[in-house]
């Protein structure tokens, strides 16, 4: 597919464009930080860094209503009643703008979940099949970086439609999937010609720019050998603060939860992410909960990431992003702890089990 | 909690909270009505044991909620049922007015006073008052709007971005 | 001997009868520090102290002494984080007696979004930056081969602008000198912008900024003063004080059940909003709530241990609150 060039000037204009037929999620500046929000016309989106929120929310929104309800009562009997529902299906297009390959590759690790043979979540997959991803490649490597340490790199393509390579005054735009190249048929994008190897090269750059990848080969059964070492997990959650930011940022999270939120007789049924850092995750109807403390929890995450999830599926459910890392309130490093599970040697003396 | 997500419209009459204790002011709005005072009907009334009882986050609840008013009365100090609840109330009652303006919300929509059960007139004058003055103010705003996909949002951004920054603070965004 | 040197002798001498000592170690990258639990002797070399140990470890204690196996812990506090101490042991939330202080005098924090706006505005990048050093009133940031220096004042936490509490009180150990009582400000600069807003403008406001919560609870964890912890009535089903669902108007209501529950107790040390991932201006709530407290009961938390808190007494006659003429 013949790579395409489009200017920052016109990046806006293709935006106001697709906006006028789908939901354009892009990067914008909230205060200090970048964030997904839908494109209105005019606003210039932030491509160049890494939005503090990941791509999800295009596809799996925080807040989902899965259907409507209404109970009605039979005026004759009123301990009779009847309920009706409405499910509400995901109808718009949408076309996530400005995530960088990592985002985006995260709803690769939601893909094994949500649409497979076993289980297939139609809200899930109708949202999924009407977005489109159109990815900008990374040029900034932060120090919370490791994309290159779970196989991918800054200009990676895969799971996107359209890749943008941000070159001198604009994008080199490649088409990945057909999708992708429909989108690149709007009149903003000209042909490329010269500056397809400026684009190569600003790829080959950055992924030099990366230090040397750490090896996560064999790290789901060290982990898996620390699972009962308690004092472990104590050690390494002891700075955790418990508070979900690290599951609520991370591109790869998928847990939810199902409420009913009733008003009178009527109501809907919401879905909304969830985390597992929270004591109420696994807290059980008895009261008894599995894993009660962050100790237990932290365990979960780190496990689920580089242990359950490969063992399963057979790759890392970990896109390197570094946002749980840069945005922990305590600088909890999820590298640190699989290292150090990886690493580990038994000590001499047992250490305490504080919370 | 009916109009938590704004489900009903403004077109209706105005929806007035009170919070009243049982044994004060509840008993003062029993005498105006035993004593038949002519009373407005938007108020809808909370009994709770004390004024002591009342959480100021009752206030924010009903606030969000999509009340266009409330009104805490309870025993005039000194007169508590439980001797001290109403001191306590008070100072939880001034903070919440005090701290209302910085939310954005009118504090005249939120007001706090003493009737004791025999001030059937003293009630009557009270809630006819405060009633006035929400249907002067009108209609509460209501927060709207959430993340995402949300057409409301679409709408309020567009709004947004022609105001450009609304936070003075924000417009180099440092602090 | 340097602050960090008697601070690091101090918890040395101190450590044989503490579980555990939590100081702070540089972090992931030269930009940051992270919370260091000090089990041994091997690990007191880890300790730092400097703008970047922000984190206010104070919020480990209520989980931490609840926990069998710990019996005693020490902590290094700032003059901030030792007045949640003081508010909590008012508040008898924590075993005074159980915890052992290692004051410093502070100078102010750094603030990272702050710093990272002036690297930007200078034409760098802000993951060039490899080196940062405090010197005096000036800090020092090696980015891309140049060293760009900028006033303190300029990329501190707004907190510290306006500290009264530099030094840390009540404390069992104190490393350094006393640091002299300097505020830049007497109201927050934010919250001066702010106040001259009408109205309409900040329900305007706050709507915008509340869609961006993700409710993910950063600023009620790291908060010192919540000690509610896994009980929270904000994610509690009965009773259901708020909506999972994540609207302006759910999420403006979990802040102002943090605002409302902090009220003469919050003690400004400003881990809510830096823990934010989103930068929501929460700390506009907070320093509100603080000036009405001060104003009405000339009411200051954590300052003095023998207080008690505005909120659990009462005057038969208030002297500042006006019984409004009905």
């Amino acid at each position: 597919m013949e790579a395409k060039f489009i200017s920052h000037d016109e990046t806006t204009l293709w935006l106001d464009e697709l906006a006028e037929r789908h939901v354009v999620l892009a990067p914008m500046w909230d205060n200090t930080v970048v964030t997904f929000r839908p494109h209105v016309k005019g606003r210039v989106p932030v491509l160049d860094r890494m939005p503090v929120m990941p791509p999800k929310d295009g596809v799996f929104p925080q807040n989902e209503v899965l259907l409507k309800y209404k109970h009605e009562k039979d005026p004759e009997n009123l301990d009779r009643t009847t309920v009706q529902v409405k499910e509400t299906l995901p109808q718009e297009t949408a076309v996530v703008v400005g995530a960088r390959p990592c985002g985006t590759r995260g709803m690769l690790v939601f893909d094994r979940v949500y649409d497979c043979d076993k289980i297939r979540d139609p809200y899930y997959v109708g949202r999924r099949q009407n977005t489109l991803f159109v990815t900008v490649a990374c040029t900034r490597i932060e120090s919370t970086c490791f994309c290159h340490d779970v196989g991918s790199h800054p200009a990676d393509a895969e799971g996107s439609d359209v890749l943008l390579v941000p070159v001198k005054g604009g994008y080199v735009a490649e088409a990945v999937t057909e999708r992708g190249e429909e989108l690149l048929k709007a009149s903003f994008f000209k042909p490329a010609a010269a500056k397809v190897q400026e684009a190569e090269e600003v790829k080959s750059v950055n992924r030099e720019k990366l230090p040397e990848a750490h090896d996560y080969t064999g790290c789901g059964e060290k982990l898996m050998a620390r699972f009962d070492d308690l004092a472990f997990w104590t050690e390494q959650s002891a700075k955790c603060i418990s508070c979900g930011a690290c599951t609520y940022l991370c591109p790869t999270c998928y847990c939810f939860n199902i409420t009913d939120d009733s008003v009178g007789l009527a109501g809907k049924r919401l879905r909304t992410w969830d985390n597992c850092m929270s004591f109420q995750f696994t807290l059980e109807g008895s009261g008894h909960n599995p894993r009660p403390t962050k100790a237990h929890r932290l365990r979960n995450r780190v496990n689920h990431k580089f242990a359950y999830y490969p063992e399963l599926h057979g790759v890392i459910a970990c896109c390197g992003c570094g946002r749980c890392i840069k945005s922990c309130p305590a600088s909890v490093d999820i590298r640190a702890i699989v290292k150090a599970a990886q690493n580990y040697t038994p000590k001499q003396e047992e250490g305490g089990d504080e919370r | 909690m009916s109009a938590r997500n704004g489900v009903l419209s403004d077109t209706r009459e105005l929806r007035v909270v009170g919070f009243l204790c049982n044994w004060c002011s509840y008993g003062g709005a029993d005498t105006a009505g035993v004593a038949r005072f002519e009373q407005p009907t938007d108020l809808r009334i909370i009994r709770v044991p004390c004024s002591g009882r009342i959480d100021p986050l009752f206030i924010m609840r009903a606030l969000v909620s999509g009340a266009d008013g409330v009104l805490v009365s309870g025993c005039h100090p000194r007169d508590c049922h439980y001797a001290e609840g109403n001191y306590y109330a008070r100072r939880r009652l001034e903070l919440l007015k005090q701290f209302l303006p910085i939310t954005g919300i009118d504090p005249q929509r939120f007001e706090y006073t003493w009737v004791s059960a025999s001030e059937g007139a003293r009630w009557q004058e009270v809630v006819t008052k405060f009633t006035n003055r929400i249907h002067e103010l009108g209609p509460a705003p209501r927060m709207q709007g959430g993340s995402g996909y949300d057409e409301l949002c679409l709408k309020q951004i567009e709004e947004g971005v022609k105001q450009g920054p609304a936070c003075p603070c924000h417009k180099e965004r440092a602090l | 001997m340097s602050t960090l040197e008697q601070l690091k002798e101090q918890i040395r001498k101190a450590l044989p009868d503490l579980d555990v000592v939590i100081g702070w170690e540089q972090g992931y990258d030269a930009m940051h520090a992270t919370p260091l639990f000090i089990r041994t002797e091997e690990d007191i070399d880890r300790l730092i102290w400097s703008p970047l140990c922000v984190h206010s470890l104070g919020t480990y204690l209520t989980g931490l002494t609840k926990t069998p196996n710990v019996r005693k812990v020490g902590l290094v506090v700032k003059g901030c984080d030792s007045r949640a101490i003081v508010q909590l042991t008012q508040e008898r939330m924590i075993p005074r007696e159980n915890i052992v202080l290692f004051g410093v005098g502070c100078t102010g924090c750094l603030s990272h979004a702050r710093l990272e706006y002036k690297v930007e505005q200078g034409g760098h990048y802000v993951e060039d930056m490899h080196s940062i050093t405090f010197n005096g009133d000036k800090v020092e940031v090696a980015v891309n081969g140049d060293v760009e220096s900028f006033d303190f004042d300029t990329v501190c936490l707004e907190k510290c602008l306006t500290c009264r509490f530099p030094n840390a009180i009540a404390t069992e150990h104190f490393a350094g000198e006393q640091v002299p009582v300097a505020p830049k400000c007497e109201k927050a600069p934010s919250l001066e912008a702010f106040e001259k807003l009408s109205l309409e403008e900040r329900f305007a406001f706050w709507q915008d900024q509340m869609r961006r919560c993700v409710r993910c609870y950063a600023c009620r964890n790291t908060c010192p003063m919540c000690v509610c912890r896994d009980h929270c009535i904000s994610t509690s089903r009965n009773p259901h004080w708020v909506s999972q669902e994540t609207s302006s108007a759910e999420n403006f209501m979990f802040q102002m059940i943090h605002t409302m529950h902090l009220a003469g107790r919050c003690i400004e040390c400003g881990e809510c909003q830096r823990a934010c991932p989103v930068d929501l201006p929460i700390m506009l709530f907070r320093r509100t709530m603080v000036h009405a407290m001060k104003d009405t009961f000339g009411y200051i938390s954590g300052a003095d241990p023998e207080a008690t808190p505005p909120l659990l007494t009462f005057k038969v006659e208030e002297d500042n609150i006006k019984e409004r003429g009905w």
